[in-house]
């Protein structure tokens, strides 16, 4: 690395050092004591009966973990958790994708289109659970438009009454949940994908025109080929965002993810754990079993998708 | 690809960057439209929702009809002074915080992203490695060790519950990462000028490299805003009363402990204030939003 020359190089590199120092001084003790600290800080409780005035009470190995796993409610919740996982995270990354795609043709308003789908994105997710429980209710929104376009036949098929209690119903509550969230954020993964196609060179398809392929075979061939680093960000992004299911399981069924525990996820257990029963020890084992999880599932994908992240 | 360039006798020269013919083309571009505008209207139609139902009575409220009959401002009347915490609190107590934090990360991911853009030290790499690592760690993996800390320290009462909030959101990686892709794109002339006439490094970075940062400040003010006005999560486990909720927050309390379960005007009431001053900041800057979301998803 050249320096620039004409200043005494040794005393001008030692003020650098130190103004370079003292300029991320306060981020830098913040992160190592809240977030590098804190996984040692939780380890270690997590092996440790422990009370929240003095701290460490008697020493208890990896019951807390054997506890968790053996628990039938934490096995709800990671079943609950994992579920919503394998069905939102597909689903909202094929609507984002088919969103991208069509965004990313030379179209009219294309401008307003991708700032209209982004939108639901913008809300507090607070806010956009409430109006959804509302919308959901048994004599809400959505009932209504059903039974005015004549749609009720066919949601009896799938044993689902008219005035259906969408997320106070045990069988439907973590699907609206699915369809909620799959609202709010296909505008964001919409943004991902577009970043991704942007950067696929117009000429690969020029070529494949000349060759007489058609958008169907350029989509199968090019297109999703060579979004793999982007399919692999998506999916890392949206498995880790799944994973940690909270505002709306809590906002939606309360503590208990009520109904029956249906809307019950391993961070709402944690919650608990921490703050219902003061099991500090049990949460922060919650803690680590969850992000063994989280990082067991990016190595998984890493596999899957066989690309080197581009970041 | 020189190859693929050379031109082909006897092809037509497509103009978008997408395959496509003409016959097939004009059917697939009206398709393409009635589904973008049928999408996009699903997006607006549950916030209009909010807006018309919160200028409803209770009975009317459960009507699917578009127009308030009667209309009526008592939902509003009822927010604002009758609910427990009261509509003004929780929204003075949500702008506050937002705004304290967002200054905190402006001016904190300001001057670290510079630092790790253009001063040079040793470790600053291995450093920068930590600050890209603390975004793959979970809040709830933190949430015991940094709870027992604030509690520790006296901040998990009183008003240090707000403290709390603040210490722990004061500075996020996303703030430091966006501000020190910008600052490595800035050319580096500037600051070898400041410092020939002698100008200190703080000196050159608040009078000559800070006021050139406009757009990526934008940004980070915007996002953080956002961030902290809609954040749930570390508000729920440290502010405890009431009188500190912000508006999430005393959504959920309403929802599941507050008597207003199915009093929808009014909680509607609460829903469009949590949610207006995002969309009115979205309407004014949204360029910010898209592009900071696009950022962090490209990444470095």
């Amino acid at each position: 690395m050249a320096r620039a020359t004409g200043e005494s190089p040794r005393s001008s590199r030692r003020s650098e050092a130190t103004a370079g120092y003292l300029f991320i001084a306060v981020p830098m003790a913040l992160f190592l004591v809240l977030n590098i600290g804190s996984i040692f800080y939780a380890l270690y409780i997590s092996v440790w009966k422990w009370n929240i005035r003095s701290g460490p009470v008697s020493f208890l190995g990896l019951d807390n973990y054997s506890a968790a796993l053996a628990d039938p409610v934490f096995q709800t919740a990671v079943r609950n958790s994992v579920y919503y996982a394998l069905v939102w995270v597909p689903v909202t990354m094929v609507l984002g994708l088919s969103l991208a795609l069509i965004v990313n043709q030379k179209l009219r308003g294309q401008t307003f289109f991708r700032a209209a789908y982004y939108f639901p994105a913008i809300a507090s997710s607070a806010a956009i659970t409430m109006l959804w429980i509302f919308i959901m209710a048994p004599d809400g929104l959505f009932n209504d438009v059903r039974a005015a376009l004549g749609l009720n036949p066919l949601f009896e098929l799938f044993g689902i009454s008219p005035h259906q209690n969408w997320i106070g119903d045990q069988a439907t509550a973590m699907n609206t949940v699915v369809v909620l969230n799959a609202w709010t954020t296909s505008g964001t993964f919409m943004l991902f994908y577009l970043a991704s196609l942007q950067s696929i060179s117009g000429t690969v398809y020029e070529a494949a025109a000349i060759d007489g392929a058609s958008w169907w075979q350029a989509f199968w061939r090019i297109t999703m080929p060579l979004l793999r680093p982007g399919h692999f960000f998506v999916a890392t992004v949206a498995v880790i965002g799944a994973l940690q299911l909270f505002d709306q399981a809590i906002i939606g069924g309360g503590v208990n993810g009520d109904p029956n525990n249906a809307l019950m996820t391993m961070v709402l257990y944690l919650y608990n754990a921490a703050f219902r029963q003061f099991d500090f020890s049990y949460a922060a084992a919650i803690g680590i079993i969850l992000f063994v999880l989280i990082m067991s599932a990016t190595l998984i994908q890493r596999r899957l998708f066989g690309a080197a992240p581009s970041w | 690809m020189p190859a693929v360039q050379a031109p082909v006798p006897g092809t037509t020269p497509i103009s978008t960057s997408r395959v496509a013919r003409p016959g097939q083309s004009r059917w697939r571009r009206r398709i393409a439209y009635v589904l973008l505008i049928g999408y996009a209207i699903l997006m607006f139609v549950p916030f209009g929702w909010s807006v018309v139902t919160s200028f409803k009575t209770l009975p009317d409220s459960v009507q699917m009809t578009f127009i308030p009959h009667p209309f009526t401002l008592q939902a509003w009347q009822y927010a604002w002074t009758q609910m427990q915490p009261p509509l003004p609190v929780l929204f003075m107590n949500s702008t506050l915080l937002a705004i304290v934090i967002t200054g905190a990360n402006v001016v904190l991911g300001s001057i670290a992203g510079y630092s790790f853009a253009r001063l040079r030290f040793p470790g600053r790499e291995l450093l920068f490695l930590v600050v890209l690592a603390t975004l793959m760690i979970p809040d709830q993996l933190r949430l015991v060790p940094v709870y027992l800390l604030m509690n520790g320290a006296g901040l998990t009462r009183g008003l240090g519950q707000y403290v709390a909030v603040v210490i722990v959101l004061a500075v996020s990686g996303t703030s430091i990462f966006l501000m020190r892709q910008f600052f490595l794109s800035m050319p580096k002339e500037l600051e070898e000028a400041a410092r020939i006439d002698g100008a200190g490094f703080f000196t050159t970075f608040t009078k000559v490299m800070l006021p050139l940062a406009g757009p990526a400040v934008a940004a980070v003010t915007i996002l953080s805003f956002q961030g902290t006005w809609n954040g749930f999560f570390w508000p729920v486990v440290f502010l405890s009363r009431p009188e500190h909720y912000t508006l999430p927050i005393g959504l959920y309390f309403f929802r599941t402990a507050g008597g207003f379960s199915n009093d929808w005007p009014p909680l509607m009431a609460v829903v469009v204030m949590a949610t207006i001053p995002i969309a009115i900041l979205y309407l004014f800057f949204q360029r910010y939003f898209v592009e900071g979301i696009a950022a962090s998803g490209v990444k470095a």
